[in-house]
């Protein structure tokens, strides 16, 4: 557990310098967007405003700063919204959460569910599931985005076109989500169980007359559920860093569209925080998952 | 991204409304009518749900002064003057401005002006107010370069003392310059003033109810404002932000109420709906042409062959949807807030920036300057406007005879073109858009003073300089006016800046609401206070 945890600070101290040192590179110089209007721009005034934010200190200096800060607890302010980062995040935090844990109800119901289907039933079944997942993977979020809001927002009125705070807010943009995702978990799930059918205490089960549905239960889907909840967890995590395209389409002001905004102004303390955030969280999904193998699968308990 | 996704969300959203009504056709540059206001509101309205591009970054204004920011403190914060919705400017917090010699400006300050926790509006806040705009690194310290010192003179007396005359003073005191603060409120707040969770320092018809980070912004109408003549009919103003495709589906759903855009192409949807209204005002934006002096475009010659074969009609239909007219000067006629029918002969005179192309005179001038043939780099930051100039540059180039080819920047490197010459270095044209919050041309004009920051091509003309220096000491309008005509000649004469089309202020209306002003003073009027219900 020492060592897990003591893993995982490295991972975060080298991806912050990595992230730091990237924005530090990109192109465009942060003091265009700190000094405002063009109005404004005289070289008197963009030197104070150079000075005010360290601007000038060499590269080292101004992430030792940061890092110094951040390890007491400050994550600095942001220098676009000039709030407390730890604000911000705390305030746009529940609505990607939120977000995300509509869209893992909806892929990992769903997805199983359609995976099951198309293993149990084969045939005609099978196929129209493929198709069909196939293809809702296929089509870019962004599409479906705006497919969603046209015909359940604008023509028929049922949910609302922008903004968050409530379930039925989050709706649309959850399916958005989920259904790229449906379509990959639907497939393990579907493969999973295919492999399972296959194996012998199925055969010995079968032969001694249990009912299919018991079957099915008890001996080949608790077998395939490990891949299944791996990519569960893979994907959840996966999503944690990619809301900003559905929260962008859908107004939904989330972790997601500020990560992105704080990119295009070079807004250091607030792209440093957000990017640690999804790594950590990536981090915390991924070990949670491989905390929950055990449980799920004795096979893996007595391995361990 | 986001301009696709706003392109899709456009076009899925004509596609669903089906019918006549979604050919998005484009309307005549020509007939755009410019309106100060729209049509006054007759009712009541508890709440209206307003749109912004953007969540504001600060209500401190004098850390940033950004349109969303200002859009909505314009109803929270008083200044000292006032832009009035036909651009003109009057007394407000102050009741009276003499100037008793050029270099000195006496306010006279109303006596029963309170802030929003009820103290006077004192000279003591003036003067400390002034005095932080004019900080080192502040948003509105630029306007205070020619302030010598700012005094209390009595107690209801402010005295500013020049070190030069600057005319345009009075102008600056109607925009974030002259914003009054609870001196008291803003000390208590310290680094969290402007921040969410934290009230104003203000004393205008609204005040600041709840800021949600990242969700919501609400402001509420004060009902112990000071100014009994102002009646807000509007209890509440709900503040969201979304991109274009959100923004578009709230007004024509109606879960909001109103916005005030910046960019052309939301407006476009709502025109052929009869759910919402879009009305057009006075603004003093144009999307211009700024030059380098790198190469060919150091030649005047060369820029006025330019000036007179781009197409500026051609830019307003395809890069501005036909929401924008061809014009002639780096500067909007919502600057002309006086003598304007003296602007408008002078405008109507100019030469050098035709609607549509004329060619031969162009060829000329061209050969005059002895056909160069190193080609000509136009910037674009791959946003549809910027990238309909460009292409309207490569056009007209080869068609007097220079070649033209285009250069994509991104958008987070687009504004570094102000502070970096190395970047500059890279190319010869950087088509972009520019306004001035002051409605006098001046404020524009010493952008074409020698060794100015913006004046890229190193144009310099001694007499230019001067005259510059005249007109801001011009406290007599005729007088100024008549300089800044003859600026204005010099400077498209020798075209400093090569000016395309003026971008009108739209504001967009539910079929609920009406009341607010149409021009450019969304960012110092209290617009909100107009805004009710339709009769």
């Amino acid at each position: 557990m020492v060592r897990k945890l003591a893993g995982l600070l490295v991972t975060l101290l080298a991806t912050s310098f990595v992230i730091f040192g990237a924005s530090y590179a990109a192109p465009g110089d942060p003091v265009t967007f700190l000094a405002g209007g063009k109005e404004n721009l005289t070289p008197e005034y963009l030197a104070a405003v150079r000075a005010e934010y360290h601007l000038d200190d060499p590269f080292l200096v101004q992430y030792a700063r940061w890092l110094g800060d951040a390890v007491t607890g400050d994550l600095g302010r942001s220098t676009q919204y000039n709030d407390q980062v730890f604000d911000l995040l705390m305030a746009r935090l529940p609505s990607t959460l939120g977000l995300v844990a509509y869209a893992a109800t909806l892929f990992v119901g769903f997805g199983i569910a359609l995976g099951v289907l198309a293993a149990v039933r084969g045939g005609r079944t099978d196929s129209a599931v493929v198709a069909g997942t196939t293809f809702a993977t296929s089509v870019p979020p962004f599409v479906v985005a705006t497919a969603l809001i046209s015909l359940f927002g604008v023509q028929l009125g049922w949910f609302p076109v922008m903004g968050g705070g409530s379930l039925w807010h989050l709706t649309l943009p959850a399916v958005t989500l989920a259904l790229g995702a449906l379509a990959i978990i639907s497939r393990v799930t579907r493969q999973s169980m295919v492999e399972q059918r296959e194996l012998d205490h199925v055969t010995v089960a079968r032969a001694s007359g249990l009912s299919e549905r018991l079957i099915v239960v008890r001996h080949v889907l608790r077998g395939a559920l490990g891949p299944i909840v791996t990519m569960c967890g893979l994907v959840t995590a996966g999503m944690l860093a990619g809301t900003v395209t559905v929260e962008t389409a859908f107004g939904l002001n989330g972790v997601g569209s500020l990560l992105v905004n704080a990119i295009n102004t070079h807004d250091f303390p607030v792209t440093q925080a957000v990017m640690l955030l999804m790594v950590a969280a990536y981090i915390l999904v991924t070990t949670l998952v491989d905390l929950a193998q055990p449980l799920i699968d004795p096979r893996v308990r007595r391995r361990a | 991204m986001k301009k696709t996704l706003a392109l899709l969300g456009l076009a899925a959203l004509t596609a669903a409304c089906g019918g006549p009504a979604a050919t998005t056709k484009a309307p005549d540059p020509a007939t755009l009518t410019l309106v100060d206001r729209t049509p006054k509101a007759a009712g009541p309205l508890d709440n209206a749900v307003w749109l912004l591009g953007q969540e504001p970054g600060t209500l401190d204004l004098d850390l940033d002064g950004g349109t969303d920011n200002r859009t909505v403190m314009a109803n929270v914060c008083e200044r000292l003057m006032q832009t009035q919705p036909d651009m003109t400017v009057k007394p407000w917090l102050a009741e009276k401005t003499e100037q008793p010699d050029p270099k000195t400006m006496v306010l006279t300050l109303r006596q029963d002006a309170t802030f929003h926790d009820g103290s006077p509006v004192t000279a003591d806040d003036v003067v400390w107010s002034l005095e932080r705009h004019a900080g080192e690194g502040k948003d509105e310290s630029d306007e205070f370069e020619d302030v010598q010192s700012v005094a209390k003179t009595g107690d209801h007396e402010v005295t500013i003392a020049f070190k030069r005359p600057n005319a345009l003073f009075v102008q600056a005191l109607a925009g974030g310059a002259g914003i009054v603060l609870n001196q008291k409120v803003v000390d208590g707040l310290g680094k969290d003033f402007g921040t969410p969770g934290h009230e104003d320092a203000c004393s205008g018809p609204y005040r600041l109810k709840e800021w949600k980070s990242g969700s919501q912004l609400t402001i509420e109408r004060y009902d112990a404002y000071w100014n009994k003549d102002v009646k807000p009919l509007t209890k509440t103003v709900t503040f969201q932000w979304a991109d274009d495709t959100a923004l578009v589906n709230s007004l024509v759903t109606g879960a909001a109420q109103g916005a005030y855009l910046s960019d052309t192409g939301p407006a476009v949807a709502p025109q052929s709906n009869q759910a919402v209204s879009v009305a057009y005002g006075a603004t003093t934006r144009v999307f211009v042409l700024l030059p380098t002096d790198r190469g060919v475009m150091k030649d005047a010659r060369i820029r006025r062959a330019l000036s007179l074969a781009v197409d500026r009609a051609g830019i307003a239909k395809s890069g501005f949807a036909g929401l924008a007219r061809p014009w002639k000067v780096p500067v909007g006629a919502g600057a002309w807030s006086y003598q304007k029918e003296a602007f408008q002969a002078a405008y109507d005179q100019l030469q050098g920036a035709p609607d549509s192309p004329r060619l031969e005179e162009a060829k000329k001038l061209v050969q005059e300057a002895g056909s160069p043939k190193e080609p000509i780099i136009v910037a674009t930051n791959g946003e549809q406007a910027r990238t309909v100039i460009a292409n309207a540059v490569v056009d007209a180039a080869k068609k007097i005879g220079l070649t033209a080819q285009i250069k994509t920047v991104p958008a987070s490197e687009f504004g570094s073109f102000y502070t970096d010459e190395s970047l500059r270095a890279q190319v010869d044209l950087v088509p972009d858009d520019w306004y001035i919050t002051k409605s006098d041309p001046i404020g524009f004009y010493d952008n074409g003073l020698t060794g100015s920051s913006n004046n890229w091509v190193k144009f310099s003309s001694p007499e230019y300089d001067e005259l510059v220096a005249r007109a801001l000491s011009a406290t007599d309008d005729a007088a100024r006016a008549k300089d800044v005509i003859e600026l204005q000649r010099r400077f498209t004469a020798d075209m400093v800046w090569i000016s395309l089309v003026e971008v009108p202020n739209a504001v967009v209306l539910g079929s609920k609401v009406t009341g607010p002003p149409a021009s450019q003073v969304n960012m110092g009027y209290p617009w909100a206070a107009d805004l009710g219900a339709k009769g």
